[in-house]
């Protein structure tokens, strides 16, 4: 069997239907593991009895396989009377499983701000919700602008795990593809370029982004 | 010059009584005992690592201490309390390392926690904000943001920063031991400045000419314990443990 290259451009409108879920899978999987990992961080701050507990969920979250959360979630889920779209599950999922490293790296973001800063926010009687929100956050979204860059694309390359719990996203619509046509290389060199184009494009946006909010080089 | 001192009212600012701190096994403060009355002005000097920052940071519960008394502005303190924010607002903190928000502007330093803490409008703290950045001399930098501005300059900006809140107290922790040369003595201008309006004030600090010219009482600690206090006509010209003359000897020459 030969790669055809005219096959290739031919099924690219079919497989190309998933990718508006790659997409958005992917922004809310994102928003929804910063937002997840921020709480873990600020709780595993909060107070030294619960450090212990939560750096154990976010240990466990981090050592077992994505996929295996996913279909835990989606087949388990229901048991609890919980029914929820594959795409908001997987999503989920994703959101849950990156969690556990974004965490990790609010952790280094706010380790990174300078003790005294806390100090004078203290000092000058901020609650305590007060000084994370006006003095640590601002300074630490500038320390871990980078890396979450970096987290974005791999939650973006991590979207095609959806696929095993039916959610119809571009490796979803290439292996419909595949499974009409008995052709596998076509399908899945398509995925792998619109994965890539779609990198570069992310990459290209986040050291837009970067530039404009002053972030490449240490402010101080 | 002395300035006049201002002890005659019996309020304590600060009381210390037999204080106490351990880093670890390592005890930093030996009970110290201390009283500040309101309108008094303090210095605190030693060598380093004798627990003069410790001391002085332990009065905002930056440190915690482990056994003893504290008491300030009336309120007895203690690991874990309740209310410990509201407190902190009545004392004033000055940085050896000025510590402003590099992300927010000179003014927005100063009116952060009088919104946010004392719940002021905004045009009301921005008002509070330009009368304290006028009496450290440095309206013109309103907005501008910290590293534009000098060393000195900065220093000034987080004493003006912590005067907004109107503090009943001021602590300096070598406010200018991170400063070149030539702008300490902008920094002790307006803390001198600050002595004069009557401001109760417990600095650490090595300028022995401020401490001459400012200070109602020197204390003087090593390893953790206040070993000599007096006032400073009498600490300069004869200082009677062997450990503040050595001390003088090295500073003074």
């Amino acid at each position: 069997m030969n790669f055809n290259f005219s096959f290739a451009i031919e099924i690219v409108p079919r497989v190309l239907e998933g990718i508006g879920n790659t997409v958005m899978i992917a922004i809310i999987s994102f928003i929804g593991a910063a937002a997840l990992g921020l709480f873990w961080e600020l709780l595993r701050r909060s107070h030294a009895t619960v450090r212990p507990v939560v750096q154990f969920v976010i240990d466990a979250i981090r050592s077992t396989p994505a996929l295996v959360q996913i279909y835990f979630l989606f087949f388990v889920l229901p048991y609890y009377g919980v029914t929820l779209p594959a795409l908001l599950v997987g999503s989920f999922g994703l959101s849950f499983y990156y969690s556990g490293y974004m965490s990790e790296v609010f952790k280094a973001g706010i380790d990174a701000v300078p003790a005294g800063q806390s100090e004078a926010a203290q000092s000058l009687g901020l609650s305590w919700a007060d000084m994370i929100r006006f003095v640590i956050l601002p300074q630490m979204l500038r320390n871990v602008a980078a890396p979450l860059g970096a987290y974005s694309i791999s939650i973006l390359k991590s979207t095609p795990l959806l696929a095993v719990i039916s959610v119809p996203e571009l490796l979803g619509s290439a292996l419909d593809v595949a499974s009409d046509t008995y052709r596998y290389a076509e399908p899945m060199f398509d995925v792998g370029v619109l994965f890539l184009a779609m990198s570069l494009v992310a990459v290209a946006g986040i050291t837009q982004l970067e530039r404009r909010l002053g972030l490449t080089a240490p402010s101080h | 010059m002395a300035l006049q001192t201002n002890s005659c009212s019996g309020n304590a600012a600060v009381t210390m009584e037999q204080l106490c701190k351990w880093y670890g096994s390592f005890q930093v403060l030996h009970n110290v005992d201390l009283s500040v009355a309101v309108g008094e002005r303090i210095v605190v000097c030693g060598p380093s690592g004798s627990g003069k920052s410790t001391l002085v940071r332990c009065i905002n519960q930056l440190e915690t201490h482990e056994k003893g008394r504290l008491i300030v502005n009336g309120v007895e303190l203690y690991k874990g309390m309740k209310g410990l924010a509201e407190l902190r607002r009545d004392v004033g903190m000055v940085f050896q390392q000025f510590n402003l928000f590099p992300h927010l502007t000179v003014l927005d330093n100063c009116t952060l926690a009088l919104v946010r803490a004392r719940k002021l409008a905004r045009d009301q703290a921005e008002e509070i904000a330009m009368e304290n950045l006028k009496k450290v001399r440095i309206p013109e930098q309103a907005h501008k943001f910290p590293t534009q501005l000098s060393g000195g300059q900065q220093q000034r900006v987080a004493i003006a920063r912590a005067l907004c809140m109107k503090p009943k107290l001021m602590l300096f922790d070598e406010p200018t031991s991170a400063l070149d040369p030539e702008m300490i003595k902008e920094v002790l201008d307006v803390m001198t400045e600050l002595a004069r309006d009557g401001m109760t004030m417990i600095c650490v600090t090595h300028e022995m000419g401020f401490a001459r010219e400012v200070a109602d009482r020197i204390i003087f600690m090593d390893s953790g314990r206040i070993i000599e206090q007096a006032a400073p006509s009498k600490f300069f010209k004869n200082p009677e443990h062997p450990r503040a003359q050595q001390f003088l000897g090295q500073m003074l020459h």
